[in-house]
């Protein structure tokens, strides 16, 4: 049996699959399906600083293998995630990835500090791409804001950082290279892409918030794409996010260069989806003679080019 | 009350087409048949790729542990619907479920239930769960037109009364079904009344409600991709309150005096 263990950060996972934040409640109605144990990280909903409610519905629209989502990160609130929601997560036996989003870089720095505190944070995932919030995708559009916050933050916190990134410039793999100079220890994408539906009945946007992010299998491509650009940049770990709704959609990202993959929408339409995905990375590797997840990744990524 | 959903591929026992637009599904389920409740619903789709993307949502309407099946009834509107159109007994679907809250109170001595097309089918657990409990169910079924009065052979074997309303007055009376309930309220105590199926009649619940006539209940739809509360796509307002309801986790049954009606 192939090793599926990866190291992030100095972190150990068991297995290279976790849920892109905001995609899973790690609740009792998944009681059935599988613990969150088996997952290799544990990534929460991102958490800003105060109680959030999101955005006015309707808050998704189906598009063409896709999903236009404009929740806008309802969110309990720094205080009582870590009051009622981290020693939940602290029960299961997989590191807790604690997802964050901030509008300032003093907030931001507020919020890394108050998670850091409780020591049950294994890493901090810096939102900084969400299409559907203030500041959102702002923070990963220009290089000089992406490295002053990366920057900032890790001076600030001796947890290992992981800095999301969006697709929305003209070239991620410079963004991915800008987060590493920064001294993230890590970075993930993609975030969904900022998209629009509009009712021809009504003559206006379907969502509420009227942009979205789009997900889903639509997406997919292009995150093996910037994964594969980037993974030819930086030495840090990618964890690799975006439209992967099978075991093989994940292996595609690894090839590409990701050290781990995070998966996202597809978790609402296959609840067993994550645990069919280790299972199916493990076939893969075993029957191609490969001894760790660790041999494969980047493997389709040519030296040359 | 907490559910546990799980997701598994099912059989389909039977299926019927009925008026071109109403599919009459009966599915094999072990899990849902036993441990579903009146209000809750299933999410399910019988074509593989990603076209379309979405499960889709269905009211429960009835549950038969002995046999290991529950039924549903869907109107064919969209895109799901109209490929589910074509499920032929001994097709194999994927089903997730029970999903939602479930009614479990049955402190009361009677119900009403208004309702409208195709949101009967929401009720008819409920109405059959109330007469086992020995609670009067008094039923007011409307419709545009009678070949779209959906359920009323279901529901009459559980309504104390049943009355009906028809847009054309081709079934019953010809109106407002509101105006059934209304009477009916002036003459009986009617403990809860519970609607699904038309904005203007959760309108005038909520009215009631307020007036202290009866205590309403709402059956509420929502766009949502996972129902397991995952997604946070299927929210209502709450009434007098800046935050949200998930319809998925929270309802989708509401008492109507904690949800805003929009539209």
């Amino acid at each position: 049996m192939a090793d599926l263990s990866v190291e992030i950060a100095g972190v150990k996972l068991k297995n290279p699959v976790m849920p892109a934040s905001g995609t899973y409640e790690y609740s009792e109605m998944h009681k059935n399906f599988f613990t969150p144990s088996k997952l290799g990280a544990l990534v929460t909903k991102t958490i800003f600083l105060n109680p959030r409610q999101g955005n006015p519905p309707p808050r998704i629209y189906e598009t063409p293998c896709g999903l236009l989502n404009s929740i806008g990160i309802p969110s309990e609130g720094v205080e009582n995630f870590i009051k009622h929601k981290l020693p939940y997560l602290k029960k299961f036996d997989s590191p807790v990835i604690v997802s964050i989003a901030e509008n300032t870089v003093e907030s931001f720095l507020r919020l890394c500090e108050k998670i850091e505190k409780t020591e049950q944070a294994d890493m901090l995932e810096l939102d900084l791409s969400c299409p559907n919030v203030q500041k959102g995708t702002e923070w990963s559009a220009n290089k000089e804001t992406l490295y002053k916050i990366v920057k900032e933050i890790k001076d600030s916190t001796s947890l290992p950082v992981i800095a999301k990134l969006s697709p929305l410039v003209s070239d991620i793999s410079e963004m991915s290279l800008c987060a590493e100079e920064a001294g993230a220890d890590a970075v993930s994408m993609i975030n969904t892409i900022k998209g629009m539906a509009i009712n021809i009945s009504k003559r206006q946007p379907v969502l509420g918030n009227k942009t979205g992010g789009l997900s889903g299998p639509a997406i997919h491509p292009l995150a093996v794409y910037a994964v594969y650009s980037s993974y030819k940049k930086i030495r840090i770990p990618i964890i690799g996010i975006g439209g992967i709704s099978s075991w093989e959609d994940a292996v595609e990202l690894i090839l590409a260069g990701a050290a781990a993959v995070g998966v996202g929408m597809y978790n609402f339409i296959n609840p067993l989806v994550m645990k069919e995905i280790i299972t199916g990375i493990e076939v893969y590797l075993d029957k191609n003679n490969f001894k760790r997840v660790k041999d494969i990744t980047g493997l389709a990524v040519s030296s040359q080019s | 009350m907490k559910t546990e959903p799980t997701a598994k591929d099912s059989m389909i026992i039977s299926s019927s087409l009925e008026y071109r637009e109403y599919l009459y599904l009966t599915i094999e389920n072990k899990d849902i048949a036993e441990r579903s409740m009146p209000g809750q619903f299933v999410m399910i789709k019988n074509w593989t790729g990603y076209e379309p993307l979405l499960l889709r949502p269905f009211d429960i309407v009835s549950a038969d542990p002995l046999n290991k099946t529950f039924r549903l009834i869907i109107k064919i509107t969209g895109k799901g619907t109209k490929l589910l159109k074509f499920a032929k007994t001994g097709d194999i679907i994927k089903v997730i479920g029970p999903l939602g809250k479930g009614l479990d109170n049955f402190n009361c001595k009677s119900i009403g239930l208004l309702l409208r097309g195709v949101g009967a089918a929401a009720a008819v657990f409920l109405a059959e769960t109330a007469k086992q409990k020995g609670i009067d169910v008094y039923t007011f079924l409307s419709a545009s037109t009678s070949e779209r009065m959906v359920c009323k052979s279901d529901l009459l074997p559980f309504s104390t009364i049943m009355e009906t309303a028809t847009d054309d007055g081709s079934e019953g009376y010809r109106g407002n079904a509101v105006d059934l309930l209304d009477k009916a309220l002036t003459k009986n105590k009617i403990d809860r009344v519970y609607t699904c199926g038309s904005k203007r009649f959760a309108r005038f619940v909520k009215e009631l409600d307020r007036f202290k006539r009866t205590e309403g209940f709402v059956f509420l739809e929502g766009f949502m991709a996972c129902g397991l509360g995952d997604c946070h796509g299927c929210t209502v307002k709450k009434d007098g309150e800046e935050s949200y309801f998930l319809v998925c986790q929270d309802g989708p049954v509401f008492p109507v005096s904690k949800v805003v009606i929009d539209g």
